[in-house]
């Protein structure tokens, strides 16, 4: 498997989709929807597989000495690999603006959603949305990328939409706990994002591999 | 001993049908799958690496079912074709990096040996190569892992002649290291050159599966080329 993420990492990643982690980096935004930045990330991911795919990427996998269903879990290798890294810099963001500047005046009157435990969780749902929507979608006929994009940014920006107004719903405010305030909310907040993340992803990997299965090439 | 076996297979798109293939491949014998273009030669190939569905029945190689042992049967065969490349703005001796590390069999030493004889330069880029050199860079990547088999899709197609006349060189040199070639091709002296056994289909039905002699013997008029006995065999069936 390591040989499958490693051709993955050298032959079907476009640059871009490792520069784009980089917008992790947007959780240090102060007044501005920072799950934005997920969605940058998973739009470098999207670049590499249009990339991949002009590069015959699938049919070259296919014929390599794995089995089919290695290839859908180096694809979903990759991807996890990729949003791990912009989740650890959402993680050093979040910690930064939750302690050493907590008590900056920048991030004190934002107006948006705070980086906090419960931006880091809506950040993993976001991947976990990518994973099933795009790539399990994208392995019904391993070559249209267009319409699983569509749709997932179409659920990603709800999503979003619905995280940045949680906190202005009565009784949901303590979403929005700044620095450490709330931290049992906020911890119980991210294992459930980290759960949800797992669980689609995990079931998606698997529809994804009946899917590819089944297809042609 | 049969090396590969393709038994029944069927496959039904709208407008074309394979029906019922069935053949042998033997080991250390080079077999020329012959078929005009559309007779259903790469629907077969394809079939027999897994990468469509037929409707009916089975591909063993080395008496596994390939579905089965996709994996194990892939480390023992090779596959090129002459009409894709991969990854256009790689460098060659990129891609090779990656390919061999899925091959506990891969031979530095033979990978450089066909890189000298096909006057490959490992540092282009697919995009930099003619198709003639495509091929011949697919053709390497499969020789380098020491398969057992060659499964090659028209390798012939767009090599000059002496660059072709060299190809079919290395099949014999192959076949007399036991190596079992199966080559499609739509070029009838490529198979009069190499060949040994000759697999003809025509409208995706199997026409003659055989030794190339008894071939001769039994479809060949007097004083007949194989050229001219496939393109009245091929007229017939167009008529038919």
């Amino acid at each position: 498997m390591r040989n499958v993420l490693w051709k993955e990492m050298r032959l079907s990643a476009s640059v871009l989709s490792y520069l784009f982690i980089l917008f992790g980096l947007m959780f240090f935004v102060p007044g501005y929807p920072i799950l934005c930045g997920a969605f940058f990330v998973t739009l470098g991911l999207f670049h590499g597989f249009q990339a991949a795919r002009e590069a015959n990427d699938i049919v070259f996998s296919v014929l390599l000495p794995i089995a089919k269903r290695d290839v859908v879990k180096g694809k979903f290798l990759f991807v996890c690999l990729i949003e791990s890294c912009a989740f650890l810099l959402m993680s050093i963001a979040v910690a930064l603006r939750m302690t050493a500047l907590s008590q900056a005046a920048v991030y004190r009157s934002n107006a948006m959603m705070n980086a906090n435990f419960f931006a880091l969780a809506m950040a993993f749902v976001i991947f976990g949305l990518f994973n099933w929507i795009f790539l399990c979608g994208f392995f019904k006929t391993a070559y249209k990328l267009g319409r699983p994009f569509v749709t997932f940014i179409i659920v990603c920006f709800l999503t979003i939409f619905v995280a940045e107004s949680a906190h202005h719903v009565p009784g949901l405010e303590k979403l929005n706990a700044f620095g450490t305030d709330e931290i049992a909310i906020q911890l119980s907040a991210l294992a459930a994002g980290i759960v949800i993340f797992l669980l689609i992803t995990f079931f998606s990997y698997r529809s994804a591999c009946r899917r590819f299965e089944k297809i042609d090439l | 001993m049969v090396i590969a076996e393709v038994r029944d297979l069927a496959k039904k798109y709208p407008s074309f049908e394979l029906k019922s293939v069935s053949f042998a491949l033997e080991s250390g014998r080079i077999a020329g799958f012959i078929g005009r273009n559309g007779a259903g030669k790469t629907t077969t190939i394809k079939a027999m690496l897994n990468m469509i569905h037929p409707d009916g029945g089975t591909v063993h190689y080395f008496g596994q079912a390939f579905v089965d042992n996709e994996a194990d049967v892939k480390r023992r065969i090779g596959y090129s074709t002459g009409t894709v490349s991969w990854y256009p703005r790689k460098k060659i001796r990129d891609i090779v990096d990656i390919v061999k590390r899925f091959y506990d069999t891969w031979d530095e030493a033979a990978y450089r040996k066909y890189l000298d004889l096909f006057a490959i330069d490992d540092t282009k880029t697919p995009l930099e190569l003619s198709e003639g050199m495509k091929v011949k860079v697919n053709l390497m990547l499969a020789l380098a892992h020491r398969a057992e088999v060659l499964i090659l899709d028209e390798p012939t197609s767009g090599l000059d002649p002496f660059s072709r006349n060299e190809l079919l060189n290395v099949f014999k040199e192959l076949r007399d290291n036991g190596v079992t070639v199966f080559f499609s091709t739509h070029i009838i002296t490529d198979i009069e050159k190499c060949a040994d056994d000759i697999i003809y289909i025509s409208k995706g039905r199997i026409v003659a599966a055989m030794p190339k002699a008894d071939f001769i013997r039994q479809y060949s008029g007097p004083g007949e080329s194989l050229e001219d006995t496939m393109l009245r065999l091929e007229g017939g069936a167009v008529n038919a």
